[in-house]
């Protein structure tokens, strides 16, 4: 679980962060969906004590991070993937997190293999690494200490599509043990894939949240029959509204059934009902951060 | 590497993930913090663990060996014992202060900080560690010092027939050891208190030179230097034998130059923004 409650962080007159609150909760994996410089990764770098709020208060797992006994062992972060020593060897960045954790050593070997890195890939240093062998590290280094909360920043960065793929998988399966997986991302479509719940952020403020399901939600319904306008006459004296498709049809803010029963009452044939068509998130993310991107209104 | 899940829903937990998960810890979460001993022992591992860090402790046992071997060639070696002291001491004195120095500003320039600071958030713990991690090295540095020192002598007594002379008071190897970890002390504290390795080394070794140039220049920072400059502050621990003024001249100049760049260190590494 983790928690922002009003949080806001300003540099000068600046606010990185204004007023965000968002719940990432156990068992979900939550996408922190924003352009860049929206305030994803200042959001995550005050969940994780790293950044002094200005004011609100950040919470992991009912606590501030900073109050967390061993926090390795609670949270697993990776916030950015070339934060390490260049000199080191993969497998002695891993060790010493497992010294400092109290965790066996010997998970430092089954990390190892279990995010694709090669025995020699481990044994060589860091600054030789890939960007995807460092997210990799990274990933290995977040799990280390069997975590029940993730929290990890940009982390398809440098991927390949089947270690995007991989990764997918192993966040929700993460959360299906009960986990709390708090993921950013400027990739759309794989934020769409594996979050549970979606909160989008524009200018350091919060412009939407919800379940996925939720957010990506068909607008209304599409309908044609043999009577349109009878049909929209018959909607608009029940209070729903109506907006007539060029094509042909028309577009209704209500379910389904709705619509059904209308058309029986008033009579008139369906030739075509469906729900409209799922706008898709990326549809939706370019609408509420158009006015905030630094492209403006891109797509 | 890859999968072989197939997709049926993209938002739903498929009963068996497509990736392997590690093993699950058995056991309660922790809830007693790390203890401190935990942290000395991986900042003496990250001292070590890198080219970097076992090249300058090479490097300062080489220039040791080498300034060794210039008084066991140089006049038949004939040379007292506290010479030979202080031949393995300067060197060390002058160069371990940089392991201090990195120590810290490491941290800061492979941005490290970020994962330290995560796995142990009380931050001034994390500082404390590195300390005694330094004093650790340093004290081990010196017996090290010593012994070379020690065997030196004897060799050239041994070997090239010089005189042996092992006349030393006991309070002359307190002061050696002294001069060294006051130096690594001296280090560490700039090394916090910039958190910048370049800016920290040239403070380190530009300010000793400042306090001669100032010196030279103007009377008021010459009397200053008698109780601040630490190059000549300390230098009378190699008699082993200071007098109630120079015991204050040390005491100030360390006040100025150790505690107060730590505790001021010590506070802005406790409220920085971690880059």
């Amino acid at each position: 679980m983790i928690t922002l409650d009003n949080v806001t962080k300003r540099y000068g007159a600046f606010a990185a962060l204004d007023g965000v609150s968002f719940e990432a909760r156990p068992g979900r994996v939550t996408g922190f969906l924003g352009p860049n410089g929206a305030g994803k990764t200042t959001a995550m770098r005050v969940v994780a004590g790293l950044t002094p709020a200005t004011s609100g208060r950040a919470t992991v797992l009912g606590r501030p991070y900073a109050t967390l006994p061993n926090p390795g062992r609670h949270v697993g972060l990776l916030l950015d993937a070339s934060a390490q020593h260049a000199g080191r060897t993969g497998r002695e960045v891993l060790t010493l997190g497992a010294i400092l954790t109290g965790v066996d050593r010997r998970r430092v070997d089954e990390l190892v293999d279990l995010v694709g890195l090669t025995e020699k890939e481990a044994n060589r240093r860091v600054r030789n690494y890939s960007l995807g062998m460092r997210q990799r590290l990274g990933i290995a280094h977040a799990l280390l200490a069997d975590p029940e909360v993730l929290i990890l920043d940009e982390p398809a960065n440098g991927l390949d599509p089947a270690g995007i793929r991989w990764m997918r998988d192993l966040l929700k399966g993460f959360a299906a043990q009960g986990g709390t997986v708090l993921l950013s991302s400027h990739l759309l479509n794989e934020i769409e894939r594996v979050a549970d719940d979606i909160v989008v952020i524009g200018h350091g403020r919060i412009v939407a949240q919800g379940t996925t399901d939720e957010l990506l939600m068909g607008s209304g319904t599409v309908v044609r029959s043999s009577d349109d306008a009878g049909l929209g006459a018959a909607l608009v004296s029940a209070g729903v509204g109506v907006n007539p498709i060029a094509s042909g049809g028309m577009l209704v803010d209500a379910a389904p059934e709705v619509v059904g029963r209308a058309a029986l009452q008033a009579a008139v044939v369906l030739l075509e009902l469906r729900t409209g068509d799922q706008r898709g998130l990326e549809e939706m993310f370019f609408d509420l951060t158009s006015d905030t991107a630094r492209e403006g209104v891109a797509a | 590497m890859s999968t072989t899940t197939s997709e049926t829903s993209a938002r739903a937990h498929p009963p068996t993930a497509g990736a392997t998960l590690p093993a699950q810890i058995p056991g309660n979460r922790p809830t007693a913090g790390l203890p401190f001993t935990r942290l000395v022992h991986v900042e003496l591992r990250k001292m070590l663990d890198t080219r970097a860090g076992r090249w300058l402790l090479i490097a300062i046992a080489v220039v040791i060996a080498g300034t060794l071997t210039i008084l066991f060639v140089q006049d038949g070696g004939e040379h007292p014992f506290s010479e030979y002291l202080q031949a393995t001491t300067m060197p060390m004195a002058i160069l371990l202060p940089v392991v201090g120095i990195l120590a810290v500003t490491s941290e800061w320039s492979q941005r490290t900080a970020l994962v330290t600071f995560t796995l142990e958030a009380r931050r001034s713990r994390v500082a404390w560690a590195k300390v005694t991690a330094s004093l650790l090295v340093g004290v081990v540095a010196v017996a090290f010092s010593f012994a070379l020192g020690t065997a030196a002598h004897a060799a050239a007594i041994g070997l090239r027939g010089a005189t042996g002379d092992w006349e030393l008071a006991g309070t002359v190897w307190l002061g050696a050891a002294g001069y060294v970890l006051l130096g690594l002390l001296n280090g560490i504290a700039f090394g916090m208190l910039l958190r910048n390795t370049p800016a920290a080394i040239v403070l380190y070794f530009v300010l000793p030179t400042a306090w001669s140039a100032l010196g030279a220049l103007w009377s008021g920072a010459e009397k200053a230097g008698r109780w601040l400059d630490m190059n000549r502050t300390m230098e009378p621990l190699f008699t082993g034998d200071l007098s109630g003024e120079q015991w204050a001249q040390l005491g100030t100049s360390v006040a100025a130059w150790v505690a107060l760049p730590l505790a001021v260190g010590m506070w802005l590494i406790t409220r920085v923004e971690v880059k």
